[in-house]
Parts: C-alpha cells; structure tokens; sequence
C-alpha cells in the first residue's frame, strides 16, 4: 500500500505542493529538451538524404564548439570566428563526402553507420590533437548572448530562468523555422527531400548526390555549432560533452528517424519527461541517476505501440 | 587495383600480428618511474596538470641534482585515457622495470592492487585510491599518503562544524559525488559520522553522462535545501557542477570541494561567480617556494616543460603535481640510504614509502615550505594522515581560507581496520603482513 | 600449387557438406590449432599473454556472440556490453554464494543469466526493426550498467561498487585470482572459447541457423515459408546473449580480476560491434581475425615508437592511436565491407588458383 502510494500519489502531491519548483523542473527539462531536439535534427536531416544513421553527430558539436573556441583563442574576434568555424565545418562535411562516403554508396546500413562511428573515432583524436584536453569556456559574451536571469515569484516561490537559457529557446526556433523553410520552400530544400523520397528517381532528374551530401553534412554541421555554442554557454567546452550525442538517440526512436517534427517534438517531450521522472520518482524511489536510462526505456515503450516512432513513415514491408 | 590494395592490407595486418614486440632494455643506471597518465579522455582537463607538475620535478631533480643522490630518474608516462583496460595494459607493460605503480584512477587501482601482491611493485597512490590503504597490514604493497578521502572527508565535517561535530545535529549534508568508485568512496565515513552525530546524510549521485547536465541533481538540492554541499567530483563534472550551483543560487560559502574539485582551470569557467567556493586541499599553491624557482629555472624556462601557458605554475593542481613526484622521490632516496645503494629497486622502494619522514625540518628543506603538512608514514599507517586546508576561490586563483584542518583520527581508524578486514575476507587468502604491529 | 584441390573427388551428399571439403583447410586449421594450444603458450611471456593473447580470445568470443545475432539473424546489437556485464556479475554472485562450485560450472550458468536477460530485451524485435532495434537495445545497455551501480546485492554490498575476483582453485590448479598464473588462465579460456567455437560452427549450420539467415535475409518471406519469428529471433537472442555473458564472465574472472560498472558501458559495446564488422558479418573466422587487428593494433602502436627510437609524448601517441583505429575502421569498410573473413576468402581463391589464374 505504502509502494503504490509513494509510486501513484505522492509524486503529485509533491508537484501539487510546490508549483513553483515544479515549474523550475519543466523549465529545465524544455531546455534540455531543446537540446536534445537540435542533435537529433542533425540525425534527421543526415538521415532523411541519406539512410546514413550519423553516429558522428556528437563530435561534430564537440568540433564545432572546440574550433569557434579555438579561433577566439588564437585572437579571431568572436562575430568573425563564427563564419570561419561555419567555413571549418564546410570543410568537413567536403571532406566526409569525399573520403568517406562517396566510396561507400549503395553499401547495406549497418556499413555506414559503422563508417560513422569511424569518423567519430578521428575526430575525437584529431581534436584532442590540435585543442587538447582541458576544458575551455565558451565565448558566451563575445558572441553578445546575455548572460543574466529573470526571476519570477509564482505562487509566493521562486522560478529561476536564465536570459542565456532562453536565447537558446528562441535561436533554437528560430533555427527550426528557418531549416523548415529552406527545406519546403527552396530548389536546394525540394532536391534534399527528392533524395530522402528516393534515391534513384531523384538521381534521374538530374539531382546531384554528392553536392546534396555535402550540402546536408553543411547543415548538420550548422546545427552542431548552434547546439555547441548553446551547451557550452551551460556547461563549458570538453570533450565530455560528447556523450550528449546518445541523448539524441531516444529522441530519434520516439519522434521517428525521417521526421524533423518528430525530432522537436521528441526532444521536448523527452527532456521535460526524464526531468519529472528522476525529480519526483527515480531521486526519491531509485537512487537517482535515471537520466541515463529513462528516456530509452521510455522511447522503447512507446515503440512497442508505434514501431516506426511518433512521426516516422509507415513502415511497409514487401515480399 | 582493389584486389592489389586488399593484398596490401591484409600483408600489414598479418605483419602486425604476428609482430610481437618488447620494451626496449633500458640503461641500467637509471630508476624507472612510470606513471599511468591521463591527458586525454574525458578527465584530461584534471589530468594534465597533475602530469606536468609530476614530471617536472623530475626532470627538475635530474637537471639540478643529477637525479636523487646521482642516479637518474627515468619519467615514463604510459597513457590511459582513464580507461581501466588501458591502465592494466600499462601495468604489464611496465611493471617488468617499474619500481612503482602509480595507477591514477580508483578503477586501476582496484584491478592493480591484488597484482602487486604478486608482482612486489608498490603503488602510489597519493591522495586518491582506496581509503583502507592506510592499513599496511593488509596492504602491503600500496600507500596513499599524504592523506586518504576518509581524511578530507572529515576535514570537511571538521571545518563546517568549527571542529565540533555535535553542532552539526540537525543539519543535512549533501554529498554530490560522481556515481563511480571513486565517487563512492568517502560514503561509508559520512554514514558513519551521520549516524554518531546525528547529522543528516545525502548522497546525490551523478552519472558519467551526466558530468555536464547536472541540472536534476541541483533541483534535487533546491528542493532538499541541505546546509552544506560536498563534492567528491573529478574531471568536466567540477565546472558543470560549479555553473549549476551559481545558477541555483545555492551559497557559494556552504558548498566544498574534495581536493580533486579544486581546478583552477574549472573555476576559471565561472570566474567572478564562483567567489567564496571552497576546496579541501592537502597542497597549497606557494607561489614564491624555493623549489618552484628551480624548477622555473631548470625546467620551465629552457623550454622543457609541456606546460602550455607559464602562468599554470602557480596553480594548484600542477603544485600538487610536484608534491607528488616529491612524495616519490623522498621514498627513493629514503630506500638508498637505508639500504646502501643508488640503484632501489621495487622491494627496496616499499621500504622508503614505508618509512617516509616528511617533517618540517625536511620540508624547508626541499624548499617546500607552507605547501604541504608534514606527516611520516609507518607500517601500520601507510597513509601518513596529515592536515590540510581550506582553499578559497578569490575569483582568479585559490587562496588558503583556514588553518590547518586535521582529521578525526580514531573515527577514521576504526572503519579503515573494519574495511581493511572485509577487503582480505573477501579476498583470501590475502597475504597479511604479520609482523607489522598495528 | 600448395593448395590444390583438384584431385579431391567427393561422391555423396554426406562429403559434400563436410566441414572441411578441402584437405589443406583441414591441415591449415590443424597448423593454427597447433600454434594456439602449443606453441603460442609455450612461447608467449607475461605481457603478451596478459596485453594480447587472452584478450583476443575473450574479445573473439564476444564478438562471436554478437556475430550470431547481427550476422546470422540480422538483428543489429548495441548492447553487448551490457550483456557481458550480466555474465560477469551472475558468475561473482555464483562464485561468492556457493564457493565450492566449480568455475568452469559457474562460468556456464551464468551464461544462462545472460541468455535470459537478452531474450526479456529481445522480445521488442518482433515489432521494433533495424536501427529502432539498434537503439532499444541501447536501452538494455544503459539500463543494465546503471542497474549494476545501483543493486548493490550484485556487488555484496562492499563500500567501492566494484568487484573483485577472489582466489578460485579448481581441481588444485589456480585458476582465478591475483596469485593465478596467466599459463593455466590462457588454457582455460581457449578451453572455453574452443568449445563455444565448435558449438556455434553447429549451430549456425544446422536448421537454426538456416532459419536465421532467412530471418536475416527477409523476415516477413521467412515468416512467409513458415518460419516461426518469434522462436527464431528468440533462440538468436538466447544464444548470443549466452555466448555473450559466458566471454563476460571470462572478462572479469580470467583476464581483469576486477570490474566497476562502467566497465561494461557503451565503449566494450562499440568494441566489440567493430570486430564483428571488420572481422565480417556472417562468419565465425572473421571474428578472430578482428579481434587480433582491434586488440593487437593498440598495443602495437604503443610500443612501436619506442622501438624505432622515437621519442613521442604519450599524449600524442593515444590520439594517433585514436585516429588510426578510426581511418582504419574507414579504410576496412570502404575496401572490404564484408571484412577481413572475406580477404581470406579471396586468398584462399587466389591460392587455389596460383600459379594459374585466368
């Protein structure tokens, strides 16, 4: 009796009886949320042209967030640093397509996903090579984010929300609608999602794969900066950071692997529902520490109802 | 071309394979000295250095001495990445010349330290490992000086409660600490100490993940509202877990350190924000020692060092560094007197550790003064148990906050026995050293 | 020339699907039996056995485990490590509750811990395909890891969350433990790792594992055929799961002597994912020989420099190190993607041939 209880009613009465920190939990966990929706972006859109599940989206943050640091460091004003990380990570992804994927068209999933945790493996030695290892501070102020808070009193408490937290928000949307429109709006947009429909027929209308490929490892390599930048300003630069990348995993199972409203949608719900779970049932029940496993778990029962994800296509299989 | 490329391949990997190759042999008037480091991986921030002071000193002894009383000592670092399996891959590698171990992390030094037994290497461990060390009845072969977690995580009680620990009944104590051996390690002292002084105990873990997104552990203090948080942190989980608490707003004067959470390089990402942090401490950070002259003239200044910015000498982590090595090198130099000869070697090495005496006398001497405690080492006490300090963060470097705080000796005696014993119950038969009286 | 098959007539079904239909595969795996049960542990000293030749056993194993499921039935796994974990822990909980058992015993059980762990996470793959799967069994894999931290029954509740292998003797020889020498550890676990060998050479060329490779190939046509999914999968997941949990208590027990939870985390998982692939889906060789190219290459690259005589900061040999497993990893891939089991093939091929070829 005392079980269910502490599983079915105090959590609520806890929520109930402290609005104001529990207000404090869904603000911190739609920031992770976010987050975690703009990493998946990045598997999305990869995945979406390409079928290539890109494990290397983690380090690619990490990369992006090491280089624009870097650059600072070096003496590069920060608003110049930007475009040259964006140049660096242009870069990059000509490179990947060039050495990494051209060769490996048409090979079955598994192959390039393991060619994608190949990459990943590089970078992280290439990086640690040329930044090294320590943890590096990023150049929140430079780059003009505020960095002060707001502080509200609802219900007689005390909500915390941090102006840097909120830039990420709204950069983040921001972002979003920008890549929905380019995406369903622009020539480059329709050619991406021609690729993602089918591979061949978009090929025999003349679009170019290569340029494509390059085109969308560009943009998930924007993204990565945009997500670096914004997890950094919370955190600090380090190579730690990379183990981000498999927060985006849960995400992806939820919200489906071809859907970028499933990603956004994912990311929120994910980071608002593991915050509330180890707050109010994992700390007090489990020993705490559940973010690592919850939102898995979580995913993978969602999946069992809906295998192919919340937005994703309908899987149809024939013989 | 493709099937020539494949032949190539596969002739480099079977040449690979079948290539089995040794260290090379060594100059025999040397001491080797390797050490298990770790400057990359996700700890490489705390890592480096720790390294770089250690080495340094080294090289600064050999530089200006001729190495400790005319043999060279040979620095090998063996790099783990922080990973167990590395670090057991190094073990092997080296532990053929090696006169010590010098593991790094909790995790190596569980998988080492029933080697040692057999191979007759000791471990230094000097600061971190495993608290029951101390007892040398039981673990012959490792030492953990100048002071154990058990140690700090007293000195901390002592230090909030003034040095009398029934004011803190009452109180809630939270434990932020990494959810891994090493963060688990000072637990069952602060239970033990809760239970007897009534005191309330939490213990808030945080996962390897999640060194970086600790927002749910700090909620959970918001919500718990201890008065005092410590933290046994290591590595990115420092600075992640300093930003939350500036954002949290929790005291900045309530919230302590292990020595380990005392970076400056973590700190230097909070800056301002992070005025009044505090860090338990066994090293002080002299700017104006003797010995950090020398080794700026004999290491820093010709170009030796791998210190990337000059300004790190004067920051706490490489200063421990150097005590570190300094703690090696007196059990070297310990073992050469006692037993007449310049070349030590494993056996003769554990002698020395064993028998460290680190006075004041000893400690002016080195040029080292004000930045350790003295402390002397036995067979019964392989830790040493010296004092240490509060450091402060001003908001640009650590300064010291306090006198010299000194552990809850008998308290921590009785669970290093009682833990000690378990650890060779669970282990037998484990040799024990009997002629040791405790 | 040397491996000339002509001449070799075979006149009934029963020699046909001999194992080796070819004399000299027969005499080559007598040769490499030869040298892994002999000369090998004759020869070897502490570090090779302790840095390569056990490690590549175990490591093999495992990734024969793994081979089973994502080679011979398609199902793509993230979570071996985990699985390993579950091994490991099941044989100390056996070893510390029952101290008179034997270790070969215990090591055998826990196998079955493992196994049922991997069908309760495999029964998703019913309805979750392909990389969906791939990343539920991630949920096994973080899930477990933080299970093994937090269930302090499964380390007898000692104050490091770690645990530690005691000091096991078996029919008077040490086998396990500080004091176990690495000889007499070598051949219990090529023992072990031969036994698992000849079973899954068995199993995946019987009915099952025909049953498998129609899963493998398309599930909905095998179902189609009259292939029951669910018992296929299952038993995929069983098997490999054991195979799995056995190399994990071998892990701990006759190679580390000690683990912590993290020992277990996603990094052993993508381990031994790589040797798998390198050594190449779908076959039982291709695990050995990626095991030697991903445990050896490390170890070789650390002791290279220092051979040649040039002197290189340790920091800076482990990123090349890094980097060159990850082009490496590449470089397989886009040469060979079926992996090293297949360059033998082609060798074998061109051997038959030489000094002939078309």
């Amino acid at each position: 009796m005392e079980f269910l209880n502490n599983v079915f009613v105090a959590p609520f009465q806890d929520m109930a009886a402290a609005p104001d920190f529990f207000m404090q939990v869904v603000w911190e966990g739609l920031v992770s949320g976010v987050l975690y929706a703009l990493i998946a972006l990045g598997f999305v859109l990869i995945y979406k042209s390409s079928r290539i599940f890109n494990f290397a989206q983690g380090i690619m943050v990490v990369f992006a967030a090491l280089t624009l640091v870097g650059l600072h460091e070096m003496g590069v004003p920060a608003l110049l640093a930007v475009p040259l990380t964006l140049g660096v990570m242009f870069l990059l992804a000509v490179a990947i397509e060039r050495v990494v994927l051209r060769p490996l068209v048409n090979q079955p999933d598994i192959i390039l996903f393991m060619a994608t945790i190949g990459i990943t493996l590089f970078l992280i030695g290439f990086g640690e090579m040329i930044f090294g290892g320590e943890n590096k501070v990023m150049i929140t102020e430079q780059l003009g984010i505020p960095t002060g808070s707001f502080e509200f009193e609802p219900f007689g408490g005390f909500l915390l929300i941090e102006q840097k937290d909120l830039t990420a928000v709204v950069g983040a949307g921001v972002l979003v609608l920008v890549l929905l429109l380019f995406l369903n709006r622009s020539k480059m947009g329709r050619a991406i999602r021609a690729l993602g429909d089918d591979h061949q027929a978009a090929l025999s209308v003349g679009i170019s794969l290569s340029t494509i490929w390059v085109l969308v490892w560009f943009i998930a390599g924007i993204i990565a900066l945009a997500t670096g930048i914004v997890w950094g300003a919370r955190a600090g630069v380090s190579f730690a950071l990379e183990v981000i990348a498999y927060k985006a995993l849960p995400v992806l199972m939820l919200g489906g692997l071809e859907s970028v409203t499933g990603a956004i949608v994912g990311g929120l719900a994910i980071g608002v529902l593991e915050k509330l779970f180890e707050i109010y049932w994992g700390q007090p029940l489990l020993g705490g520490n559940t973010e690592t496993w919850f939102a898995f778990v979580f995913a993978l029962i969602v999946l069992l109802f809906r295998p192919q994800g919340l937005f994703g296509e309908k899987i149809i299989e024939r013989v | 071309m493709k099937t020539y490329l494949k032949t190539a391949m596969l002739g480099a990997a079977l040449g690979l394979g079948t290539m089995v190759a040794m260290p090379a042999a060594n100059a025999e008037d040397t001491i080797y000295a390797p050490n298990l480091s770790y400057r990359t991986g996700p700890f490489a921030a705390t890592g480096i250095p720790l390294m770089n002071g250690q080495r340094d000193y080294i090289m600064m002894l050999n530089e200006r001495d001729g190495g400790i009383n005319g043999v060279k000592i040979e620095y090998d670092e063996c790099e783990t990445g922080y990973s167990t399996e590395k670090g057991v891959e190094c073990y092997e590698k080296t532990k053929s010349k090696a006169v010590v171990t010098q593991p790094w992390s909790t995790g190596i030094t569980l998988q080492v330290l029933p080697k040692t037994n057999v191979d007759k290497i000791p471990i230094l461990a000097p600061g971190y490992g495993f608290s029951p060390m101390a007892n040398g009845k039981v673990f012959q072969w490792a030492f953990n000086p100048p002071a154990s977690y058990w140690d700090g995580a007293s000195m901390m009680l002592n230090y909030v409660s003034d040095g009398d620990l029934d004011t803190l009944k009452g109180k809630k104590i939270a434990l932020l600490h990494l959810d891994h051996p090493f963060g688990k390690e000072p637990i069952p002292l602060f239970e033990a100490m809760a239970d007897k002084h009534g005191f309330e105990f939490l213990p808030i873990p945080v996962g390897l993940k999640e060194m970086q997104n600790q927002s749910a552990q700090w909620l959970q203090i918001r919500r718990e509202k201890p008065d005092y948080v410590l933290m046994w942190g290591w590595g990115a989980m420092n600075a992640g877990a300093i930003t939350e608490a500036v954002k949290t707003r929790y005291p900045m004067d309530q919230f302590i350190g292990i020595w380990w959470s005392g970076h400056d390089g973590d700190l230097k990402t909070v800056g301002d924000k992070g005025k009044g942090y505090k860090s338990i401490s066994w090293s002080v950070p002299v700017a104006d020692a003797p010995v950090m002259a020398d080794i700026k003239k004999y290491v820093v200044d010709p170009g030796n060092s791998l210190m990337e910015d000059p300004a790190d000498i004067n920051s706490v982590f490489y200063q421990r560094g150097i005590l570190i090595s300094m703690i090696l090198a007196e059990g070297i130099r310990g073992a050469q007197e006692h037993f007449d000869t310049k070349n030590v070697n494993a056996e003769q090495l554990r002698w020395g550790l064993e028998n460290l005496k680190i006075d004041d006398d000893r400690i002016a001497e080195l040029g080292m003064t004000g930045m350790i405690a003295p402390f002397s080492t036995s067979c019964a006490d392989h830790t040493g148990h010296a004092g240490g300090w509060i450091l402060e963060w001003d908001g640009s470097k650590f300064a010291p906050a306090s006198d010299k705080l000194t552990a809850d000796a008998d308290a921590i005696a009785v669970l290093e026995e009682v833990k000690a014993m378990e650890y060779a119950e669970a282990n037998k038969p484990w040799p024990i050293n009997e002629e040791c009286n405790m | 020339m040397f491996y000339r098959i002509s001449g070799q007539f075979k006149t009934d079904y029963r020699s046909d699907h001999a194992l080796f239909r070819v004399r000299q595969d027969a005499v080559l795996m007598g040769i490499i039996l030869l040298f892994a049960w002999v000369i090998f542990p004759f020869t070897a000293n502490e570090f090779v056995f302790q840095a390569l030749l056990i490690p590549v056993l175990i490591y093999s194993l495992a990734a024969l485990g793994l081979n089973i499921l994502t080679g011979y039935a398609g199902q793509l796994s993230l979570g071996t490590g985990a699985f390993m974990g579950v091994g490991a822990y099941a044989c100390y909980k056996l070893v510390t509750i029952f101290p008179e058992m034997n270790l070969l015993v215990a090591i055998g059980l826990s196998g079955f811990f493992a196994a049922a762990v991997g069908v309760a996470f495999g029964l998703p793959s019913l309805r979750i395909k392909g990389f969906y799967l791939a990343i539920a069994t991630l949920a096994a894999q973080f899930f477990l890891v933080w299970l093994f931290e937090k269930w302090a029954w499964l380390y007898n509740y000692n104050a490091s969350g770690a645990i530690q292998v005691p000091t096991i003797d078996m029919f008077g020889i040490r086998v396990a433990g500080p004091t176990a020498s690495s000889f007499v550890q070598y051949y219990f676990v090529l023992f072990v790792v031969t036994i698992m060998t000849i079973f899954a050479i068995n199993i995946t060329r019987g009915h099952i594992g025909r049953t498998w490779k129609a899963v493998r190939d398309m599930d909905i046509a095998a179902e189609l055929v009259g292939i029951n999914l669910l018992r296929s999968k299952l038993i995929a997941f069983a098997v490999s799961s054991y195979i799995v949990g056995v190399s994990g208590a071998l892990f701990v027990f006759l190679w580390r002597g000690a683990a912590e939870p993290n020992l277990f985390d996603i990094p052993l998982s993508f381990r031994v994912l790589f040797i798998a692939i390198i050594g190449g889906l779908g076959s039982i060789l291709g695990n050995y020989l990626g095991a030697i190219l991903i445990v050896a290459l490390p170890v070789i690259l650390n002791i290279l420099p220092e051979m040649v005589g040039l002197e290189i900061n340790a920091a800076v040999v482990e990123h090349l190190n890094i980097m060159i497993i990850g082009a490496l990893i590449i470089a397989v891939l886009i040469i060979e993607p079926h992996g090293l089991a297949r360059f033998w093939a082609i060798i074998r091929e061109k051997l038959i041939m030489w000094p002939f070829p078309h």
